[in-house]
């Protein structure tokens, strides 16, 4: 397979990749870059446990081809995540509401639930419920996630004023 | 007097903050596959082409370069070749010359350098199986038990008698017969199953992984292994979900791994891929049962006849146990005297059914309440009006002869989800069948109510005495607190928070210097497995005890070292005596690891010396205590498309002392969302090729966030007052009744009621809309 070179923002900072076209940006970002809150659960983009940003968007890291993403692309992971005042707010929201369980989709959770706030800052019930329902919980049942989203945006919204 | 300090909030039954959400939120906790092992080899399991047939042969492709890799089969097992569990009849790995009982069934284990050469070698297996005709489904089964009793094979029977059938039918002016079904329910953690084997310099072997109940391959493998419990080692990571469903399979994993790390030399790793976990991993065990149940004019029941069949698959592994907890739930929530109830385990050539949240009581209440809403409706009766005048109450006697204690909010948890859901109300809206004034979508609302009964079920807790400690350690700051040692782990329930809230109040101890290592078998007593909604109320009790334990040999130490043997006491994390200057805890504490060594509090439970359980006439106590719920279910189904959407469910639990509301309510949402996969979403049989027919997250489909409801959950507290704090089993009692409770608002939205879950749109527009002729 053909090895691509290429010079991508991740989490902030320049980071040079040399990889197979077809290695699996999940697989890149966990292994070679050791971004291990990434997580994998079905491999095949219906449960978003490892969704990152790439260029503004929620991605399933798990479907993207390393290939695929040019030079100067820009990718924000949960890491990265924590150095936003967004992402603080809604990991602190997360803990307090008791939207944490087991944790295995939390962090993919958290990376969309930043996406959607950013696009949509103040966010009725029903769009969290359509913003998240490509992250898959089996342990919560949702109703504390989306509370966590609301408490966040508030927070978010409360010191923009 | 003592100078008044300021006491430690108490924090049982407060909303403390979960201890593990931080480091799961930031993406830093390391789960299996976040950790680096050195020198690891990846295993793939070799698994039977067909469901059924004798077995010639395993072998390797001489055309495969087999350097560096390992194939272990049944011959390169240590000693008997037998997993215990409840009958010792199922292999590790199927033996050549032996009988192959399901699709898929391991045969070998290949490990490699990598994950994909190792699955490149196990696809270069060859496995010659001579084919004989398989069982595949609980449908055959069911249709052998009715024509051919002679020739339905089961695994377990066991019956439940109360009473005098034959007299409570010859009393009732009528009787209701119907039969109900379920399918396979798939567990869904997140996390797929994993683990490593870790082989030691001295013969013994260290695994470690995604693993609920860490002694139970402590217990389960010394045959095949020819190790003594003591040379297995069973460590936890975190684990991203189980609801059982990481109970007893992860000791087969041990063991297939374990096989591959002796004959190898190296730590061996198997870790599923979402495909191989649904297909090869037990589920939720389908059912058959069909209620017979007399009753007179006046509604009291007058006899109540059960068949309760499961498909255990091809082995019995621990289905036994989860029938006997079927049937001890088949008729628990109401009064009536003559009872029988027969269980059952179908043997099918099928993936051997498990553990999974409920464990045989979901299957058991959606039969009857379903039952008794059909019953209400036959009398003209409410579902609630109804329920109200039947339930079982305390000094009760259950169908098992146990009368049922005080501590019992059941008719609480009742009135309560009728009168918070506006239940009386809403039933004069529903559609059934006909768009009312207003409606552009059928409209029903349901109820349920049960019980379920909390830990092992009979004697088993008097049997096991659960043992824990709580001792004097350095924490991660390297100052003084105490370590909780028990075998329960964390999946995400909030053990490890609803446990330091329970010591820090035991010990009056600042939580902060609490820590709940992940359980290691080398370094925690057998408290028993992470199960059966035992562990805040069994387990719970040891800690508390057990910090009781070490509280007093503090204080004890306090008092002669520190104030001239005067009784001490820590208070709010100070040792305090009448006279004296108070004494930090920390200082105390760091003199007792100095002198002696450290200090350890240990507590092993009993139950009430009264308890009566015989378990082989099943008579007696069944359970500690009962949890109790009534759920009510608001849906609406378009009439165009026959899309069920569940608007609102309101739940209302006792389950006895709530040490934490904020998780004991998570634990109630996410069961109650489980619950509503299984009524509505969850579809997954065993196809005609012996594999299961939605292998994947996109064909298996489990509820996302628009597919749930508003959720109102409300408890009430009624504690069981022999184990402080007082808890009963909660991580059950969600999952066990909105299947039912949703199924009686679809009969109430579209006036036909469904005996079959899962609740599909197609099944809702065969009934609205039955072929002439046909039977809806």
């Amino acid at each position: 397979m053909s090895i691509v070179k290429r010079t991508w923002t991740v989490n902030g900072t320049s980071v040079a990749i040399r990889a197979p076209a077809g290695r699996r940006l999940l697989d890149l970002l966990r292994e070679d870059l050791g971004l291990i809150g990434s997580k994998e659960s079905c491999g095949e983009g219906e449960c978003g446990a490892c969704t990152v940003i790439i260029d503004d968007e929620p991605v399933v890291s798990c479907l993207v081809p390393v290939g695929q993403l040019p030079d100067g692309t820009d990718i924000l992971t949960i890491e990265g995540i924590e150095k936003k005042r967004a992402g603080r707010l809604l990991r602190q929201a997360y803990v307090e509401c008791g939207a944490v369980q087991c944790g295995f989709c939390i962090p993919g959770m958290v990376v969309g639930s930043y996406a959607l706030l950013r696009k949509n800052p103040r966010p009725s019930a029903q769009a969290i419920r359509a913003g998240l329902a490509g992250n898959l919980c089996r342990c919560t049942g949702y109703a504390k996630i989306i509370a966590a989203v609301k408490l966040a945006a508030a927070r978010l919204a409360g010191r923009r004023k | 007097m003592a100078k008044s300090l300021p006491r430690i909030r108490r924090l049982v039954g407060q909303p403390f903050p979960r201890v593990d959400a931080d480091g799961k939120a930031r993406g830093t906790t390391r789960y299996l596959a976040d950790r680096h092992y050195p020198g690891l080899r990846h295993g793939v399991v070799v698994r039977s082409p067909v469901p059924r047939g004798i077995l010639k042969a395993v072998v390797p492709d001489p055309d495969f370069d087999w350097t560096g890799i390992v194939l272990a089969t049944a011959k390169d097992i240590p000693g008997i070749n037998v997993v215990h569990m409840h009958d010792r009849t199922m292999p590790l790995l199927a033996e050549i010359g032996g009988e192959i009982r399901y699709r898929g069934e391991p045969v070998g284990v290949v490990a490699a350098k990598t994950p994909e050469l190792a699955a490149a070698a196990a696809a270069r297996v060859r496995v010659e199986v001579d084919e004989l005709p398989p069982l595949l489904t609980l449908q055959e089964a069911v249709a052998t038990f009715k024509s051919a009793p002679a020739r339905f094979d089961s695994m377990k029977n066991q019956d439940i008698v109360k009473g005098d059938l034959a007299h409570g039918f010859a009393a009732a002016d009528e009787i209701l017969e119907a039969e109900y079904w379920a399918g396979h329910q798939e567990q869904l953690y997140l996390e797929n199953q994993g683990l490593v084997v870790v082989p030691q310099k001295d013969g013994s072997i260290l695994a470690e992984g995604s693993i609920q109940c860490p002694y139970f391959p402590v217990h389960e493998l010394n045959d095949p292994l020819k190790l003594p419990p003591e040379k297995i080692r069973v460590r936890q990571t975190p684990i991203g979900g189980a609801f059982g469903g990481k109970e007893e399979y992860p000791t087969m994993l041990v063991g297939y791994a374990a096989v591959a790390a002796l004959k190898s030399g190296r730590p061996v790793k198997i870790a599923y891929e979402r495909h191989e976990d649904i297909l090869f991993t037990p589920k939720r065990h389908p059912v058959w049962s069909r209620y017979k149940v007399g009753f007179k004019k006046d509604g009291t029941l007058t006899a109540i006849e059960c068949d309760f069949i499961l498909d255990g698959g091809a082995y019995l592994t621990i289905s036994d146990v989860v029938m006997f907890r079927g049937i001890l739930h088949c008729a628990v929530a109401y009064r009536c005297d003559h009872v029988t109830i027969r269980g059952k385990v179908a043997r099918t050539h099928s993936v051997p059914c498990g553990a999974f949240r409920g464990f045989g009581a979901p299957q058991a209440i959606w039969g009857i309440e379903s039952h008794v809403d059909a019953i209400a409706a036959r009398l003209g009766k409410t579902p609630d009006a109804y329920r109200l005048q039947i339930h079982a109450r305390p000094g009760d006697r259950t169908p098992t002869g146990q009368i049922l204690s005080k501590e019992n909010g059941a008719t609480d948890c009742l009135r309560l989800a009728l009168r918070r859901a506006d239940f009386a109300r809403k039933l004069k809206q529903c559609s059934r069948g006909r768009l009312l004034k207003g409606q552009k979508k059928y409209y029903g609302v349901g109820l349920s109510f049960f019980a379920h009964g909390a830990a092992f079920t009979g004697d088993g807790e008097a049997k096991f005495k659960a043992k824990g400690r709580v001792e004097l350690a350095l924490l991660d700051d390297g100052r003084p607190g105490v370590d909780i040692r028990v075998s329960s782990t964390e999946m995400g329930q909030g053990v490890h928070t609803v446990f330091t809230q329970i010591a820090a109040d035991a010990l009056d101890l600042d939580p902060a210097r609490i820590r709940f290592p992940l359980a290691d078998t080398a370094l925690v007593p057998n408290s028993g497995p992470t199960v059966a909604s035992r562990t805040t109320m069994v387990v719970g009790n040891v800690v508390h005890r057990a910090a009781l334990d070490l509280k007093s040999q503090i204080e004890a130490f306090a008092a002669l070292r520190h104030f001239r043997g005067a009784a001490a006491r820590l208070r709010g994390s100070r040792l305090v005596a009448q006279g004296g200057k108070s004494v930090p805890f920390a200082k105390v504490a760091r003199e007792m690891l100095a002198e002696l060594g450290g200090a350890s509090g240990f507590f092993q439970f009993e139950l009430p010396a009264d308890i009566r359980w015989d378990q082989t006439t099943f008579k007696g106590d069944s359970y500690p205590g009962y949890s109790w719920s009534a759920n009510v279910a608001e849906i609406e189904i378009d009439p165009l498309t026959c899309e069920i959407a569940v608007k609102r469910v309101c739940a209302v639990l006792d389950i006895g002392r709530v040490v934490n509301p904020v998780t004991a309510a998570g634990q109630v949402e996410g069961g109650l969302t489980q619950a509503l996969g299984y009524a509505l979403l969850e579809k997954i049989g065993t196809g005609p090729n012996g594999l299961y027919d939605a292998a994947r997250l996109q064909t298996y489909i489990i509820p996302t966030a628009l597919d749930v409801p508003e959720f109102d959950v409300k408890f009430v507290e009624y504690p069981y007052s022999f184990a402080p704090p007082g808890a009963k089993g909660l991580g059950e009692l969600p999952m066990d009744g909105l299947a039912p409770a949703i199924a009686n608002a679809v009969a109430a939205a579209i006036g036909v009621r469904l005996r079959r879950l899962p609740i599909t749109p197609e099944a809702i527009h065969a009934a609205l809309h039955p072929v002439s002729g046909g039977a809806p």
